[in-house]
């Protein structure tokens, strides 16, 4: 466990330490700022939207679950594995003594890690400014809805954030998995346009099944089969890209 | 004598039929091996192996006893290594290179790093972002890296790569040194004779793959003028084998 838990820091370290961390959060930060600038302006200027307290938030969310948290996540996933591959760097933590299991399983949970990290700045700082500068009042009940809307969001990415990790544990080059996990996620769009009946089984369409858990009329038995769903995906994944970890030669 | 690694019957081959065949070899407490051979002989192959950064085909590799496929991680507890070339994070400080892998340790303070970074030459620096690194830089920050856990086996592929004369002199020192006083063994690969020679108290050859022969360097000095008189005749030996079977 020592070792686990020694391998799990020094990934978070190196994340930490890495410049585009701190641009992302900075990038988020700032277009949330602009965001809420925006409903300010378009509020009191053309008197056209009205954003109440609790549902900035989770506009906020909608907008950065599919965008910026997504390319932060993979990213930072890259990073951890083909990145490290393709600089040789992964050689400093493979002769240690660790297990490549454990070491997978580190680098696994460094992301889940960063994802929550993030989704955590975007409830903070949302949240923040909607008592600031939108109106309406919050109940407890409601501020337990925005919270388990960030919290549920963290599967769905992490499921992503699956896929990414089993692209850059088969392809040698970060950048061919940068374009094919944008390729694969536009892909995944489409389809889910073209047949929006068959969307609640695409891994990729169910980054706003936090909705499910916001509505009046909670569809338990949907919300266990996407969940079953993510979860069946995400172990396949993890599965599958930690057998390639296990046997490749560096 | 206490083996410190075991080599059994390793066989690692590739896709162009190259690779090393039914490799054994054990190693004492205390030797400076040195693994001699050409460029493509099979020596960082073994090593990649010994450090689990390959698998091996067929074969066992023991270090420490601990059978390196069944329990890797007791079996690098006490193990220093540089494979192939010095890989440090370009994007931390030379302080913080060895904090990372100090982790991965019981034990190792602040002052073991302060130590070691002394030790190599590199103290000034720790600060400094590895990026700005000269190779020869690189080179004592990946031998601080592989002596950070104070191992009771060193295993260096090439060390003296990048190095000036200079540094060459001084890593011989260093590898003396650290075998005398931490009572380190050594496993040191290089295609330079002369190195071996001089750094090394036994010698293995290695030619396409196979372990020709092991030697105390005392002992071949008794016999031939140099190691690499030594050297030349064994490679012709195998070379006359090879042709006898042939023929």
């Amino acid at each position: 466990m020592r070792i686990f838990k020694m391998a799990l820091l020094n990934e978070i370290d190196k994340v930490l330490k890495k410049k585009k961390t701190l641009v992302v959060i900075i990038i988020s930060m700032i277009t949330i700022v602009i965001g809420q600038l925006s409903i300010i302006g378009l509020q009191k200027g053309l008197n056209f939207a009205t954003v109440s307290l609790s549902s900035f938030p989770i506009l906020i969310l909608s907008f950065f679950a599919s965008t910026i948290l997504l390319l932060f996540t993979i990213l930072i996933t890259i990073d951890l594995f083909s990145g490290e591959f393709n600089s040789n760097t992964i050689k400093i933590t493979i002769t240690r003594p660790i297990s490549r299991f454990k070491l997978f399983l580190a680098k696994t949970t460094s992301i889940l890690i960063f994802i929550s990290f993030n989704l955590l700045v975007l409830f903070v700082t949302s949240f923040v400014l909607s008592i600031i500068f939108n109106n309406g009042s919050l109940s407890i009940g409601k501020f337990l809805d925005l919270v388990v809307a960030y919290l549920v969001t963290l599967l769905p990415i992490m499921a992503i954030a699956m896929v990414i990790i089993l692209l850059a544990n088969l392809i040698k080059s970060s950048t061919m998995v940068f374009f094919i996990s944008l390729i694969i996620i536009l892909l995944f769009k489409g389809l889910e346009i073209l047949f929006p009946a068959y969307s609640s089984l695409l891994v990729f369409s169910m980054l706003d099944w936090y909705n499910l858990w916001l509505s009046d009329n909670i569809q338990i038995f949907k919300i266990i089969r996407e969940f079953l769903i993510m979860l069946s995906f995400s172990i396949m994944l993890f599965i599958a890209s930690f057998y390639i970890f296990e046997k490749r030669d560096f | 004598m206490n083996k410190i690694l075991e080599i059994e019957n390793l066989n690692k081959v590739y896709k162009n039929e190259r690779g090393i065949f039914d490799l054994n070899l054990d190693i004492d407490k205390g030797d400076i091996f040195g693994f001699l051979g050409p460029n493509g002989a099979g020596k960082t192959t073994t090593m990649k192996i010994m450090t689990g950064l390959m698998k091996q085909d067929s074969g066992n590799v023991k270090i420490f006893g601990y059978n390196i496929r069944e329990d890797f991680e007791r079996a690098l507890e006490n193990v220093g290594c540089i494979i192939e070339t010095v890989e440090a994070f370009s994007y931390m400080t030379a302080y913080d290179n060895l904090k990372y892998v100090s982790r991965y340790y019981n034990n190792i303070d602040k002052n073991r790093i302060d130590d070691v970074l002394e030790l190599v030459g590199l103290h000034k620096y720790k600060k400094e972002k590895v990026k700005g690194f000269s190779l020869g830089m690189k080179q004592r920050l990946g031998i601080a890296t592989a002596i950070i856990n104070k191992p009771k086996l060193a295993i260096l592929d090439e060390p003296l790569n990048g190095l000036d004369v200079e540094g060459m002199l001084e890593f011989r020192k260093l590898i003396k040194n650290i075998s005398e006083k931490e009572n380190t063994t050594f496993f040191i690969s290089s295609h330079l004779i002369h190195d071996v020679e001089l750094t090394c108290n036994r010698v293995g050859i290695i030619i396409g793959g196979k372990l020709l022969n092991v030697d105390y360097i005392d002992n071949i000095l008794m016999s031939y003028e140099s190691l690499e008189k030594y050297f030349v005749r064994e490679v012709e030996k195998n070379e006359n084998i090879q042709n006898g079977i042939i023929k």
